[in-house]
């Protein structure tokens, strides 16, 4: 059973046709990425899942629930759906700490001490326990965003989706973000990841897509993609990312002298299967 | 400067050397305003206790100092101004001071009274009218048919004159009347109808204009920070609440108190609809005795006490809630 269907989605702003007829479908413990040039639709897409933008046609569903039905209680939704936006989008006003509490004690009712420890246990697992009392503007941007995957980790969520995360990063904290990206692989988390790091890319994912006008060129293993890609456009494009975005280096591994979770031999090779469970961070 | 400011990690003597000297300078200065600001209204206060318990140190409405002193220091002085003929301009405005300050010591205490409404007047309006303000920007930035009306009523009542407001209050509709009615209003220590309907004609003015600085503000916090909100799973009342509000009004605080320095005079207009505040003590006891400029200078000096402690206040205020990052308050501060 799919945890994610996305069944011939449509979008247009105005005159522009953002999304035409994407369609995919995603297994609980998948991690798929979507690479395509600007404009390719790719940020839409991601927030068409958690209906942050509405669909012109086409259907979403969450483990069978329809999410673009008029009659979704979408914070219910958005609740199962965890974000990581390219501009962190950290509440500014509130602590590393607080910006994880806010959803466990507003959205989910926790009380304000077990919402604490929750939260410290998140930030902790991305490396910040000693930054939970910082203000966003006191962070690097790496340790934001990752406050901003703990943030949305700490909601339970079934999926999660990483706009662009390292895009707007200065190139040495790449690799800390992408480390905790890593981590969650290794998790089971189900992730729905766009990105230009081709690092990550060939190594983290089980699937790869080229989106391109807003439509689906090819999608399929990273590796066929990389080495025989059926159109020229996405041999060319992912050509070009390489080059611009490290592709066998694996920053994660160099920024932090890790040993990677996800490991260089294969994509996925190592963790629990792709279909079935492994969701032991996933649902609640 | 701006070196220090911006890298003042990496140049910590220079850095430390600036925050040694910088608060010596500014201590004696804020303890200057705060004796200067304990005087002010340590004076209100015991002037109008004094009032309300009908006279603890002195009569009701009697000054505090004795005017004789400064009367007699001033006939002085002007004695020796005039036996030094041209040269004694300079003894001869201190004259005048001296005969001002005999001037103030008698008027003052009827001033003071008149200042208690004018302090209620302001305190009460403009909290209301922020109670009335916030939801109204909030409608006029989120909302879709709700900001039509809350822009056809910042629109409306910006659009027309305060004391046009009023005289439609007070005379117009019967609210003066209905006030009038209720009870306890214009015994002891509870204002009565006049002030009432001014509250409530300032209070609508103003939060519309409150409202503009509230949004402007709002306006001004990240688009990504309500998605943000939203992508957790808060309502969109919910996230406007816990984390576009706490930031916005933040933001406000600057054009904010802007308004409250505004309403603190245009309270003056209640004077018009018969309400005995600072102006209108000061306008009637001049229609008594002519000495308009004097009155009027005094009334000057109590509106300007009342109004830099207000914009002292908000700017302890602005400091005191300000993040990390929020806003341009430490920025302002090192340069």
């Amino acid at each position: 059973m799919s945890l994610l269907r996305v069944e011939g989605v449509s979008k247009s702003y105005g005159n522009e046709r953002v999304l035409r007829d994407v369609t995919f479908g995603m297994d609980r413990g998948d991690v798929e990425v979507v690479v395509g040039p600007s404009g390719s639709g790719k940020s839409t897409l991601l927030r068409c899942v958690n209906r942050l933008t509405e669909v012109d046609a086409g259907e979403v569903y969450l483990d069978d629930a329809c999410v673009t039905a008029p009659d979704t209680d979408v914070d219910a939704l958005r609740r199962q759906v965890g974000m990581v936006f390219q501009g962190f989008n950290l509440f500014a006003h509130l602590t590393a700490r607080k910006n994880v509490t806010l959803g466990l004690r507003r959205v989910l009712g926790m009380d304000a001490a077990a919402a604490r420890e929750k939260a410290d246990a998140h930030l902790e697992r991305v490396g910040l326990g000693a930054q939970a009392d910082s203000y966003p503007a006191e962070l690097s941007g790496g340790q934001q965003q990752r406050v901003g995957i703990a943030r949305a980790l700490a909601m339970d969520p079934k999926l999660m989706l990483f706009d662009e995360p390292t895009s707007a990063l200065d190139p040495e904290l790449i690799g800390e973000v992408l480390g905790v990206m890593r981590d969650l692989v290794a998790e089971g988390m189900t992730m729905l990841v766009v990105t230009h790091e081709m690092g990550f890319a060939r190594s983290a994912a089980d699937t790869l897509s080229f989106l391109e006008d807003g439509r689906i060129v090819e999608r399929g293993p990273p590796e066929r993609l990389f080495e025989r890609p059926e159109h020229e456009r996405t041999a060319a494009f992912l050509g070009r990312l390489t080059d611009l975005h490290g592709g066998s280096a694996d920053r994660s591994v160099e920024a932090d002298g890790r040993p990677d979770a996800g490991g260089e031999s294969g994509p996925a090779s190592d963790r629990a299967g792709g279909t079935s469970g492994a969701d032991g961070a996933g649902g609640p | 400067m701006s070196d220090a400011t911006a890298d003042g990690a990496s140049d910590g003597t220079a850095d430390a050397a600036r925050q040694r000297t910088l608060p010596r300078g500014t201590d004696v200065r804020s303890a200057l305003a705060l004796a200067a600001g304990l005087l002010f209204w340590g004076w209100l206060v015991v002037r109008w206790l004094n009032d309300w318990l009908g006279g603890v140190l002195v009569g009701r409405g009697e000054p505090l100092l004795a005017a004789e002193p400064f009367e007699s220091a001033a006939a002085v002085l002007d004695g020796l101004a005039a036996s030094l003929g041209v040269l004694g301009w300079p003894i001869d405005v201190l004259a005048g001071l001296a005969g001002f300050a005999a001037f103030g010591v008698e008027f003052l205490p009827a001033l003071a009274r008149g200042a208690w409404l004018t302090v209620v007047l302001t305190a009460v309006s403009i909290v209301l009218g922020f109670l009335v303000a916030v939801p109204l920007s909030v409608a006029r930035v989120y909302g879709t048919r709700s900001a039509w009306l809350s822009l056809a009523y910042a629109e409306l009542i910006r659009g027309t004159p305060l004391l046009a407001q009023l005289f439609v209050l007070y005379y117009g509709l019967s609210l003066s009347a209905w006030i009038r009615e209720l009870p306890a209003v214009g015994t002891g220590i509870v204002p009565g109808q006049a002030v009432w309907v001014a509250i409530v004609g300032f209070t609508i003015n103003s939060a519309a204009y409150q409202a503009e600085y509230i949004r402007a503000a709002l306006e001004s916090v990240a688009a990504g920070q309500l998605t943000a909100a939203r992508a957790i799973g808060l309502s969109k009342l919910d996230g406007i609440r816990y984390v576009v509000l706490p930031q916005g009004l933040r933001y406000a605080i600057p054009g904010w108190s802007n308004e409250l320095v505004y309403l603190i005079k245009y309270s003056s207009l209640a004077a018009f609809i018969t309400v005995p505040e600072l102006f209108d003590r000061a306008d009637t006891i001049a229609a008594d005795n002519f000495e308009y400029t004097a009155m009027y200078a005094l009334a000057a000096l109590l509106y300007l006490g009342l109004v830099l402690s207000a914009s002292k206040l908000l700017a302890r205020l602005e400091r005191r809630v300000a993040i990390p990052g929020l806003g341009q308050v430490a920025g302002r501060q090192g340069s």
